[in-house]
This record gives structure tokens, sequence and C-alpha cells, in this order.
């Protein structure tokens, strides 16, 4: 198999960006200071280019393999950098370790390694690219947008490890890899959310992303341990002569996957995972919180990157959720769920960035609606609105950080209003943003929401779940226009209010900000079109090992009728929502008052943020509460009291002998005599004694 | 005289002046006179060694007796000089004295309260006045902004 640059680019993606963070994170302090972006924004767009490079470099050598690997499923090249745990003997070979045909060769063991590999295929390069673009442009954003911030160079140097983290997050072939890079990059989603840590806000919303993850990650290392036991790897690819959780043995013949409900408890345990990182119900508490954090920290990490992790790896697992329909029906009725309420409760907030928070859940939620439908369209239309939601969600999120800049730190959208002559550039990308959001013609997201509706409402031909679940997503896509354009309305409509914070330097953002926002805003509008007219997107998505093997391919179907009429539908609804908006943020404020009043519980139960947090707090943080306070006045009163006293035995012993200490010499000479007349009596007395006892 | 009776005769001098020089350690309160018992003592432990090397025919004894003179006669040197620093100081060569070295919160052991002369007050030493230059204010301290 010829490989190419690969083994090269794939180790180089990943050292760039490590590198800049610990030279950030060395010289940040005293040497680069105000140019302590210039490391990583190099690194970044040097990660990109070879990214790039790579994704051709996948893309033509497939294209060439016919002659010596025709047979491979998907295409798919490794690289073994270091081999990081070898235990041999490890586990008692398991039945399901490798296909049944020939259970005689099987040893009597297996080994437990954890190899360092990294691999190349459709979906990693597709992820790396995507994840270097953004944030290559989050980083120029950063530069002006955090400039003069005393932790500037503590800033580049997390986002440099977090780009590191989300790259071989994407790239490693293991799922122990996986798992240490998932918790990597949740650190680092902690250490930006805490940036401001002196913010009691920002440092309360860091521990409470952390801790929801946490509950995640329980459930996804308990996934891990059950494919550990059930196949005796956890290589996704074949090494060593075992078979790969998802290499091309296995996929060779999906027959020898473990079903029933092991796979269904395996599935479901790393979808636990996936909603914590993606922020899915009942996990999607931290996300809002999380907009505590540097602007270009939400649009990076919060919105773009780090919570499409569990998109990825619902996708990278996708043979495993094949084997259990009821794990596939749970992805898309949490999926459906979560876009439902994000959709609900971004519709009155008045934060601008909690409305574009509520709005990524929402979005993600779609995303792992097209993955529960589990067909290859399913999927590709999960990942394609990953990859476009990437732009325009970064696009808007940079474009509420220039208005924040701005507005001098505030980001409440009752306090200001009618900026779109004070910041046209800023007004013209977070106009491109919503229309893509919204899933307006001809706009990024309207391609990709469109395809998840459509394998959605093609399954729902067989399976009325799924016809329901399609119902819910226009009704949602519907809200999304709505809340999306109400938020664009009154920002940038209306008479111009400008809070007092701002003070008389309101004004445009520099050129550093403006230049990714226009780039950004025109990725909105185009990468959508573009991989929907020249089919490339999803074409190329399936030539991934694991969606490229027969157990998926058998249920690919297409029918553009369908296709058609439900882009129809979805335009509609979405061009109604922008209307509705408009007529309702644009005229009278009685009549939205009004509203209001007229849907008081609706209005009172978004405006709450459907009481999840208060909710939560009776149900897990009050009882774990009175827990600790239990322990802890045992710990206080009992175990405390325990070690005290064993430290006031001698106090009081001492207490009694102190008056033996009189500072006479006489007597401490006396004290001696007696002493020596005791050791002596001992020595010549008790012999003689012992021996007449005996 | 056979060795034996000898050896006891030397022996029960040994025990008398070793007895006599404890008896006068535990009774009196002079200094000079404590220092002579302690010597006493030391004598007699130094008699009793003569003897029993005189009696096992060993010249270890006698020899540890040379040493014992020696250290004894560099340790008169140094106690009398203490003793003579302390009497300086306190005008007093009443061993009472010098009880500091109790418990505290411990009463000290007095016949007579008042024979204790009064303590010295604790000398004044001479104060440096504080040099150097003042550090300068951090200025990315002054000028951070905690929120933008």
């Amino acid at each position: 198999m010829t490989t190419g640059w690969i083994p090269t680019l794939l180790v180089l993606i990943p050292s760039l960006p490590l590198l800049a963070a610990i030279v950030t994170a060395i010289f940040g302090r005293g040497l680069l200071r105000a140019n302590s972006h210039l490391p990583t924004v190099v690194a970044l767009v040097c990660a990109f280019v070879a990214s790039l490079m790579l994704l051709f470099e996948v893309r033509s050598l497939d294209d060439a393999r016919s002659l010596d690997d025709g047979a491979m499923i998907g295409w798919e090249a490794t690289v073994d950098v270091w081999n990081w745990v070898d235990v041999p003997a490890a586990i008692a070979t398991p039945v399901a370790a490798r296909p049944s045909a020939d259970a005689a060769a099987l040893p009597a063991t297996l080994p437990f390694s954890i190899n360092v590999t990294l691999r190349a295929d459709a979906l990693t390069a597709i992820m790396l690219s995507m994840v270097t673009f953004v944030s290559s442009l989050v980083a120029i954003y950063a530069s002006g947008y955090m400039h003069g911030d005393r932790g500037y160079w503590r800033f580049f140097s997390y986002i440099s490890l977090f780009v590191f983290s989300m790259v071989m997050l994407v790239s490693v072939s293991n799922f122990v890899m996986l798992y240490v890079f998932w918790e990597a990059v949740g650190l680092c989603s902690y250490l930006l959310i805490g940036f401001w840590y002196e913010k009691p806000p920002a440092a309360a919303a860091a521990k409470k992303a952390f801790l929801v993850n946490r509950i995640g990650d329980f459930g996804f290392a308990l996934g891990l341990f059950l494919i550990w036991t059930t196949y005796g790897t956890l290589n996704f690819h074949d090494a060593g002569g075992i078979a790969g959780v998802l290499g091309q043995t296995r996929l060779a013949d999906p027959s020898v996957y473990v079903g029933g409900d092991i796979a269904t408890a395996i599935c479901l345990l790393l979808l636990l995972g996936a909603c914590g990182k993606s922020a899915q119900f009942p996990l999607h508490v931290w996300l809002p919180d999380a907009m505590e954090g540097p602007t270009p920290v939400s649009a990076l990490i919060h919105a773009a990157t780090m919570v499409t992790a569990g998109v990825y790896m619902v996708t990278r697992c996708t043979p495993l959720f094949m084997l259990s329909p009821t794990a596939q029906n749970v992805v898309a009725v949490i999926g459906l769920t979560t876009a439902a309420i994000g959709g609900i409760i971004a519709m009155t907030q008045t934060d601008l960035k909690r409305v574009l928070a509520y709005s990524t859940i929402s979005q993600l939620g779609y995303m792992f609606l097209g993955l529960g439908v589990a067909t290859i369209g399913g999927i590709t239309a999960g990942m394609f609105h990953l990859f476009t939601h990437a732009f325009f969600k970064a696009c808007l999120f940079l474009g509420a950080g220039s208005v924040m800049h701005a507005m001098g730190g505030v980001i409440d959208m009752r306090r200001f209003g009618g900026l779109r002559r004070l910041m046209p550039i800023t007004h013209g990308t977070f106009l491109f943003g919503c229309l893509a959001l919204a899933g307006v013609v001809p706009f990024a997201g309207f391609w990709s929401k469109d395809a998840i509706l459509a394998a959605a409402y093609e399954k729902g031909a067989h399976d009325d779940l799924f016809y329901a679940l399609y119902w819910g997503g226009l009704i949602v896509a519907f809200m999304t226009a709505i809340y999306t354009f109400r938020a664009f309305f009154l920002t940038f409509y209306g008479p111009e209010r400008i809070p007092h914070e701002a003070g008389h330097h309101a004004h445009e953002s520099p050129r550093s900000m403006t230049l990714p926002l226009v780039i950004l805003a025109f990725c909105s509008l185009t990468v959508g079109a573009y991989f929907e007219w020249t089919g490339g997107f999803a074409d190329f998505l399936a030539r991934t090992p694991s969606l490229a093997y027969q157990g998926l391919a058998a249920h690919a179907e297409h029918d553009s009728g369908a296709h058609a009429l439900v882009a129809t539908v979805s335009t509609v609804l979405a061009l109604a929502g922008v209307g509705l908006a408009a007529f309702l943020y644009l005229g009278d404020p009685a009549q939205v008052m009004a509203i209001r009043r007229l849907l008081m519980p609706l209005y009172l139960l978004s405006y709450g943020k459907m009481f999840f947090d208060p909710i939560y707090n009776v149900l897990f943080v009050w009882p774990l509460w009175l827990l600790s306070r239990i322990s802890y006045w045992f710990d206080r009163t009992v175990i405390d009291g325990i070690v005290n006293l064993a430290g006031r035995v001698p106090l009081v012993v001492g207490s009694g002998l102190r008056s033996l200490q009189s500072g006479m010499v006489q007597f401490y000479a006396v004290a001696m005599v007696w002493g020596v007349i005791v050791l002596v009596i001992t020595l010549l007395v008790w012999p003689a004694l012992a021996s007449n006892w005996k | 005289m056979n060795e034996l009776a000898l050896l006891e005769n030397y022996l029960i001098v040994g025990a008398l002046l070793f007895g006599i020089g404890l008896v006068g350690f535990f009774s009196r309160r002079n200094m000079i006179v404590m220092f002579l018992s302690a010597e006493m003592m030391l004598q007699g432990v130094s008699v009793s060694l003569v003897a029993w090397s005189r009696f096992h025919n060993d010249w270890g004894g006698q020899m540890l007796v040379i040493f014992i003179l020696t250290v004894a006669a560099c340790e008169a040197a140094i106690a009398l000089a203490i003793v003579l620093t302390m009497f300086h100081k306190r005008g007093s060569l009443d061993i009472a004295v010098w009880q500091q070295l109790r418990e505290e919160n411990q009463p000290p052991y007095l016949e007579n309260a008042a024979e204790l002369p009064p303590e010295e007050p604790e000398p004044e030493w001479p104060r440096l006045t504080p040099s150097g230059i003042e550090p300068a204010a951090d200025l990315e301290e002054t000028t951070h902004r905690s929120h933008v």
C-alpha cells in the first residue's frame, strides 16, 4: 500500500500546534508578550495547509489504489508513532476476537497494547481540515480580540494545546487514545472557560462543564471496558494479527460483530460519552454556562470543534451502532429532543451569546438526529451539518464577539440595538451566518439541514418513529429561523442604542477581527452549495472504512423526489420564520409584549431555560451537598475527634509529669540516682526472680 | 594482709568517698561546694578503679585513672570559670538563682524568695536603619482588564 506523504503530514499536523503551545508557554510571558499570538497563528495556518494536502493526498491515493489493494473497504492508512502500553497475555481471547472462520487458530490470550497510531481516511481528513481552518481564523481573530489582556500568552498557549488535542482526537486509531484526547480537549475547555478565573461565574462555569462532562466520560469509559471484554482489542484498525474493532477484517464480514444486548449496552454507553461532550440532553446544561469564557473560545471550542467530538465518535463507531436498532432510535430521539429544547430556550434568551449557545445545542441535536437515522444518507448528512455548522456558527460567535468588543463587554440584547450603521461589516457577516443557520437557500445550513430532514423522511417510509422525528425536525427548523432572526433584528435594527460601558468609542472592530468574519461569512454562503452540487462531500465521506462497509451500504437508497419535497417545505418554513421574526421585532414592541402575555406559561418555561438547572439542583446537587455536609460533620467531629484524642494523651500525661521539671540541679541528680538504682535492681534482681518462677 | 582484704579496704574507701560526694552534691546549694562534691565522687571511682587494677594485675585501670585525672583537671578549669562568670552575673553562688531550666508555669523552688537577687534586665541592642530600594508596583496588575 502506498501512502505517499501521508505519514509525514499526519505527524506534522499535531506536532505544529503542540510546538506552538510549548513555545508560547515557555517564552510567552517574558519574551513574546504582545506577540504571543505569532507561534500559534503560524503553526495553525501551517497545520491547515498540511491538512489540505492530506485531504488531497487521501483523495488521490484512494482514486489510484485499484492495483494492489483494490479489495480494501473504504480507504485508510495508519502510521505507528509509539507503542505506549504492551501487556502480553492480558485477556483470555473472547469468542468475538476474530472472524469465526478461523476460531480454531485463535491464541489462548490476547495482549493489551495501546499504540499511538495515527490514521488517515476521509473522515479524519475532513475533520482535520475543518478544525485547523476554523482554529486558524479564530486565532487570528483572537489576536485582535484579546489584545491587551494580561493573560494574552496564556490564552494562545491554551488554544494551541486545544488544537493539538482536537487534531489528535480525530486522527488516533485506538479507543484508549481517543479517550485520552477526549479528556485533553475537556481539560483545555475547562482552562479556557475559566480563563478569567477571577470572575466567579467563569470559575463556576468551568467547574460545571468539567463535572457534567465527567458523567459522560464515565459512560464512555464503561463502554470502552465493554468493547475490550467483548472484542479483546481497542484498536480501530487491524494490528499485530488481531482484527481491530473497526478494522478491515471485521468490516469485510460484519457478521462477526457481537449483536444483541451487549451491542446496545456498548452503544448507549458510548452515546452517554457523546452526550456529555456534545451537550446533548440530559447533559447539555454545561454549554450555555461555558459562554463565560472569552468569545473566541466560545466560537472555536463550544460551537465549531470540540462539541462535535461526540458526533465524530458516533460516526466513527457506525459499525457498532448498526448492530443495535434500539441504540439508533435512542440517538435519533435524543437528537431531536435536544434540538427542540435548544430551540425553545433560544427563543427568549436576552444574552446574545446564550442564544447562540442554545442554537449550538439545537444544531448538535440535528446532527445526532442525522446519525440516528443510520442510513448512509443520514450519517453523511449529520457530518455535513457538522461541517457547515462549524463555519456559520464560528461566524456568528465571532460576530457576537465583535459586538461585545464594541459594546464594552455588554452582551445583553436589551441594552443595545440598531448597530447596523455603526458596525457594517459585523452586520453583513452576521446576516450571512443567520441566513445559514436559519436554513435559507442557498446558504450552507440549508443544504445540510435539508439532507438530515430528507434522510429522516426517507427512513420514515418504513418506520413511523422517524416520520414523527421528521415533523419534529421541521418544527425545530421553523423555531431556528425565528430565534436566529430575533437575535439579528434586536442587535442590528431598531433605534440605535449603545450602553454606557462602550463609552464614546463604540466602533467597528479592527482588521484582524473583521477578516476572519468575512472569510467565514463567505464560507457560510458557499460550502453547502459547493459540496451539494458537486456531491463531493457525501461521496468522499462514504469512502471512510466505517461508512463504506457492506452492513451500511445495504441500507443506502436515494429518493430525489423526497429530497425536493423536503427542501421546499423546509425553505417555506425557514422563510416563514424569518418573516415572523421580522414582523414581530421590526414592528411595534407592544405586539411582542401582547404575545408574551398570551403565552405566559410557555414564555416562562423558555425564559427559565426549562428549569433544568433548578431541577438538577434539587435532584443531584442538593442531595450531594447534604451528603457532603454530613460527611464533613462526621469527619470533623468523629474522625478528627479520635485523632485529637490520641493527640491529647501525651498532653495529659505531660501535665502530670511537668512538676518534675523544677529547674533545680539537685533534683535532677536525685532523679538520676534513682534511675541508676532502679536499673541496678532490675539487672541484679530480675534474673533471679525470673529463674525462680521457672 | 592478703590481696583480697587489701582490695576490700580500698573499695570501702572508694565507696565512702563516692557516698560523701553524693550526699554533698544533693544537700549543698553553694556551687563551689557542689563542684567539690562531684570531684570527690570522681575520686572515689578512681580509687576503686586503681584497686581493681591492682587486684587483677591489669594496668588498664591505672591508665584509665590517669585519663580521669587529666579530664578532671580540664573540667575543673572550665567549671570554675563558669562558676566565676555566674557569680559575676548575679552576685551569688547559690544554685537556686539558676532555675530557669524549669517547666513553664512551674513555681521556682525556694525556701525564702527574698534570698534571690533581682533578675537582670535584657540589654538593648542598637537598631540598623532599613536600606535598599522599594520594589516597583506591577504595571500589568494595575492596567489589567478583567472583562473584554
